[in-house]
């Protein structure tokens, strides 16, 4: 494996569980699929198409997510929006990543001891 | 014609429990229609349509992510056939052998409560060594389906989507189904000779007469060419009308010789006919056979015409252009 390979395994592991966490904060908005997928594209976050699509309907599942189909404009479109427990999940992950950012700055400055 | 997202569609739909099937199939040709859009400006369409079915990439990985399954002992693609199969067959099956045998038990002399625990625990077993057959046979041809297993490190590409199957396009499921059963027949033939499962008075019989060895050597290659032709059907994919003719002639090939064993007085193994006789007056032997007889006939009668049916109808479909 070259340096490029183990670099980028890394990094899929790290962004794993933060793609969860946008497109909960994402969806504070109404939004389709798609239209999501170039959202967090544009945001940086290096998603496939065929994770996050069953990530959405994971995420509805266990009720974090709620779904309805828009029939307004000329393709019927499902469109998905963060519910009242998403929003407290969100909040719970947002606060943990502000911890875990906090300890990872103060270990990268040296400065925890 | 069929497009590319049809066959996406159907693709990703097949290896998913059926209940999930209606609900996401809309979804899926959403964000496949909402890929393609954002490329038309810069492609034709049928490149359009191309790069956004690469985009959401193999349809088995699609599923599988859906479904949030691990490969276990029965991947994706063939556990909806094993469940709704086991769903179909356990309730039928069961109960028929279950009852069957609490009324020969109690025919032959059994208290009532006896008789309905003996084919309680009979339904039991039943239910047992379905789900393990069942279970083994869709094991194994999940691990020997060599084509679904992706090539490793070649991305994939629009070109290995499968066909839509043809209308009657037999499904993997019904030929396992057909294996399995006749697998079990197998095994029920030789065990109900061998293990002597009937028990009366202490003394265990063999269900068929063991001078008509012969015949059951029969039985048992009818079987096994059953077994075969159910995979040949299957390599075919639909049923053709010569087919449908093997069909006929191998169901005459076991309901004749059944029927007149049974006329002769063959079948049935002496002595146990002879310890029922002693413990229920005689009386039940012609009544009980002329039943088998019939629905070994009728049966036979049923099956043969169902095969000219299905061939029927495959070719009136071959005669237009699938569509």
């Amino acid at each position: 494996m070259t340096f490029d390979e183990i670099l980028s395994g890394g990094q899929q592991e790290l962004r794993r569980g933060t793609v969860v966490l946008a497109c909960l904060l994402l969806l504070r908005t109404p939004g389709y699929g798609y239209a999501l997928l170039d959202q967090l594209r544009d945001l940086g976050f290096s998603v496939d198409a065929n994770t996050l699509y069953p990530l959405l309907r994971r995420l509805e599942g266990q009720g974090l997510l709620v779904s309805e189909w828009n029939t307004q404009e000329a393709r019927p479109r499902k469109f998905y929006r963060v519910s009242p427990d998403g929003e407290r999940h969100a909040a719970a992950l947002f606060e943990d990543w502000t911890r875990v950012d906090a300890s990872l700055r103060r270990l990268a400055q040296g400065d925890d001891a | 014609m069929t497009t590319l997202t049809d066959r996406y569609v159907w693709a990703v739909l097949r290896a998913l429990p059926s209940r999930q099937r209606d609900e996401l199939e809309p979804e899926i040709r959403a964000l496949v229609a909402d890929a393609a859009d954002a490329h038309a400006d810069s492609a034709t369409p049928d490149a359009a349509e191309r790069t956004a079915l690469v985009e959401l990439g193999d349809p088995d990985a699609l599923a599988a992510r859906y479904t949030d399954a691990t490969r276990f002992l029965i991947g994706p693609r063939l556990y909806p056939e094993w469940e709704r199969l086991l769903k179909l067959l356990i309730p039928i099956v069961a109960p028929i052998a279950g009852i069957a045998f609490a009324a020969v038990g109690w025919a032959t002399g059994k208290p009532v409560g006896e008789a309905i625990v003996s084919g309680l625990s009979i339904a039991f077993n039943v239910v047992v060594q379905m789900a393990f057959w069942f279970t083994l046979v869709f094991a194994i041809a999940e691990r020997t389906g060599a084509s679904y297993i992706p090539a490793t490190g070649r991305p994939w590409t629009p070109d290995e989507l499968p066909e839509l199957p043809a209308p009657d396009r037999l499904s993997l499921g019904e030929a396992i189904a057909s294996v399995a059963f006749g697998a079990f027949v197998l095994a029920a033939i030789v065990w109900v000779q061998v293990a002597k499962p009937i028990v009366i008075d202490g003394t265990a019989f063999a269900l068929f007469d063991p001078a008509a060895s012969v015949w059951l050597w029969y039985l048992v290659g009818l079987t096994l060419a059953e077994i075969l032709f159910a995979l040949a059907l299957y390599r075919r994919g639909r049923w053709t009308w010569a087919y449908a003719v093997a069909n006929a002639v191998l169901a005459a090939a076991l309901a004749i010789p059944v029927v007149w064993l049974i006329r002769e007085d063959l079948l049935l193994n002496p002595a146990l006919v002879d310890a029922i006789d002693a413990k229920t007056g005689g009386g039940w032997l012609e009544p009980t056979m002329a039943i088998t007889a019939f629905v070994f006939a009728f049966i036979a009668v049923i099956d043969s015409v169902d095969g000219f049916g299905k061939a029927w109808r495959t070719s009136r479909q071959v005669a237009r252009p699938a569509g």
